[in-house]
């Protein structure tokens, strides 16, 4: 081969770099693109403060369903509501626990789990002792009663052994102990995150998706509820837990309207045969 | 030709608000229960407009007084603030309903308030009946119904709300409606209900309830009777909800207090009515062995 036919090696790298330097253009100009949605998506992730990875895993362990909180045992009313034929398909599910999510969860538990944040992160207990009296004064229902309270000290029990830099969880688990607050999961779960450095919201809607979880799994042993199909009415609660998670104000005195869901709470102690322990 | 749109001037709105607000009337009721010679008594009693008030009557040979909660004017409108304060003293039995249901009437802004406060002494017992609530469509209603019960003292009370005028074809089309009952027992623990609803917002929804008319709760209370005789009220209750269940959705529980609570839901005045009959029987005769008494008010 001439000399002349071969390609010159400085056109090769002049070539290669124009290449390099038009992509890094394109990239800059697609980054400037996508700044304003990703900045209107997400505003929190260009603010300092934003959970960090470290306090995202420290709390994560808490809304896992591996965590060994005992939830599976409890059904929250759905057997009751399932065998009374108030819940025959995903569509009535979807509707019994948005309905309840909404008016009997979010300004008592969600409200209760909001305040106890604040008291996680500020190292303060007694405004969390005094959502947990309410919360229990709230609760008529003996076996929700009792769900919320051993779950709770689930998450108290680990946390306590887990998070020894936090002096807010010990002395929460204390005042549980020693029966001057019941320990309801709501404020044990909201007081553990804030101590993890989550904040209210985010820790309202971890909540919500929890117990929209424990919900789904105990839905799909009662009812014929595939794993595609779970999946799919979890996912069209996501916009109402943002929803409430971000409505609910920890100023609200605490209150709950969910009668039907109530009822079956109620009813499900006088069930012939029962699955779940609520 | 087309209308221009017509602006309200700010002093008309204003006029309106100030003549809203010059209709509500503040009215209250103080009632002391006392025992003499083996009946309970009105020992002393207060009470300006709207209330008015009757001498107890005495419907069995208990003793126990049966006073009727008298509004001759009908019910609430906007801006009227009714409350009732009673003391029972110890070993006093007393027995409250009403002649009508509380009905609350439309307002364009102010809350027609009713706060009752209740303390029951020691070994003293009232059974607070009274009759549903209608809340009509555009009202705003706000309860605060607060008992604090003495060592050994017992509650009974029921409370029930309708959707509306249901004849009307009126349903859950109020503006507002808040109900806070709170009971608390001599050791400071209490059973608390509140809800706060309003349709126009997100958490204020009715949501599934609006498919039923009636919302009622009862709750019995007393520190002093043992967990067995609750147990077996809570049992008898159970099988009266399910004696009705075709009518009538209702649960039974044990509240953080000492006593038992129920919640039902009711499609019309007559199966509720049926309901608390057969409920307020099975209290009667399982805590104080009694028969249930005839209200002479219909």
């Amino acid at each position: 081969m001439r000399a002349r036919d071969r390609p010159a090696h400085g056109a090769a790298v002049f070539s290669v770099l124009r290449k390099g330097i038009a992509d890094k253009l394109q990239a800059d100009k697609r980054r400037r693109s996508l700044r304003p949605i990703l900045s209107a998506y997400r505003p929190e992730a260009c603010q300092p403060g934003f959970m960090n990875t470290r306090a995202l895993l420290e709390g994560l362990r808490f809304v896992d369903s591996f965590f060994p909180s005992g939830g599976y045992a409890f059904s929250s009313g759905l057997e009751a509501a399932v065998q009374g034929g108030a819940v025959k398909d995903s569509d009535q599910l979807g509707r019994y626990v948005e309905d309840l999510l909404r008016g009997g969860m979010s300004r008592r538990e969600v409200l209760a789990a909001k305040i106890a944040n604040r008291a996680g992160a500020t190292g303060v207990v007694a405004p969390a002792i005094e959502v947990d009296r309410d919360l229990e004064a709230m609760k008529i229902g003996r076996e929700s009663r009792a769900a919320s309270r051993q779950m709770g000290r689930q998450v108290l029990k680990v946390a306590a052994d887990q998070l020894r830099d936090k002096p807010v969880v010990e002395a929460y688990r204390d005042a549980v102990e020693a029966d001057r607050t019941p320990g309801h999961l709501a404020v044990s779960f909201g007081l553990t995150l804030g101590a993890c450095g989550w904040d209210a919201q985010e820790t309202a809607a971890a909540f919500l998706y929890q117990t929209s979880v424990g919900f789904v799994s105990a839905g799909m042993r009662l009812s014929p509820l595939g794993q595609f199909e779970g999946q799919r009415v979890l996912g069209e609660w996501l916009p109402l837990i943002d929803r409430i998670s971000r409505e609910v104000d920890e100023g609200m005195p605490m209150s709950s309207w969910s009668p039907i869901q109530d009822i079956y709470t109620m009813r499900h102690g006088r069930l012939e045969w029962r699955l779940f322990r609520s | 030709m087309i209308a221009e749109p017509v602006s309200v001037p700010r002093k008309k709105k204003h006029v309106q608000d100030v003549l809203t607000r010059s209709v509500g009337r503040v009215g209250r009721l103080r009632l002391h229960y006392a025992t003499r010679d083996g009946r309970t008594i009105i020992a002393r009693s207060h009470c300006t407009s709207p209330w008015h008030l009757l001498p107890p009557i005495y419907l069995d040979d208990t003793g126990a007084a049966y006073t009727l909660l008298v509004n001759p004017s009908g019910g609430l409108v906007g801006g009227d603030h009714l409350s009732i304060d009673m003391k029972v003293d110890e070993g006093a039995h007393v027995l409250i309903s009403a002649p009508s249901a509380n009905r609350v009437y439309r307002s364009l802004g102010e809350v027609s308030a009713q706060d009752i406060d209740l303390a029951v002494g020691p070994g003293a017992i009232v059974e607070w009946l009274p009759e549903h609530t209608i809340p009509f469509a555009g009202s705003r209603f706000r309860q605060k119904l607060h008992a604090t019960l003495a060592p050994g003292a017992t509650i009974l009370l029921w409370d029930a709300i309708a959707s509306g005028r249901i004849a009307r074809g009126e349903r859950w089309a109020f503006a507002t409606l808040e109900n806070d009952i709170r009971i608390t027992t001599a050791s400071g623990s209490g059973l608390l209900e509140r809800y706060a609803l309003d349709p126009s917002t997100n958490l204020g929804a009715i949501g599934l309830a609006a498919g039923w008319d009636y919302v009622a709760s009862l709750y019995v209370v007393n520190d002093a009777i043992t967990p067995e005789v609750w147990s077996r009220l809570e049992t008898r209750i159970g099988l009266a909800l399910d004696e009705q269940s075709e009518h009538i959705l209702g649960g039974v529980s044990q509240p953080a207090v000492p006593g038992v609570a129920v919640k039902l839901l009711a499609k019309s005045a007559p199966d509720l009515t049926k309901m608390l009959d057969a409920l307020w029987a099975a209290v009667r005769a399982e805590l104080w062995n009694l028969p249930p008494v005839a209200w002479r008010k219909y």
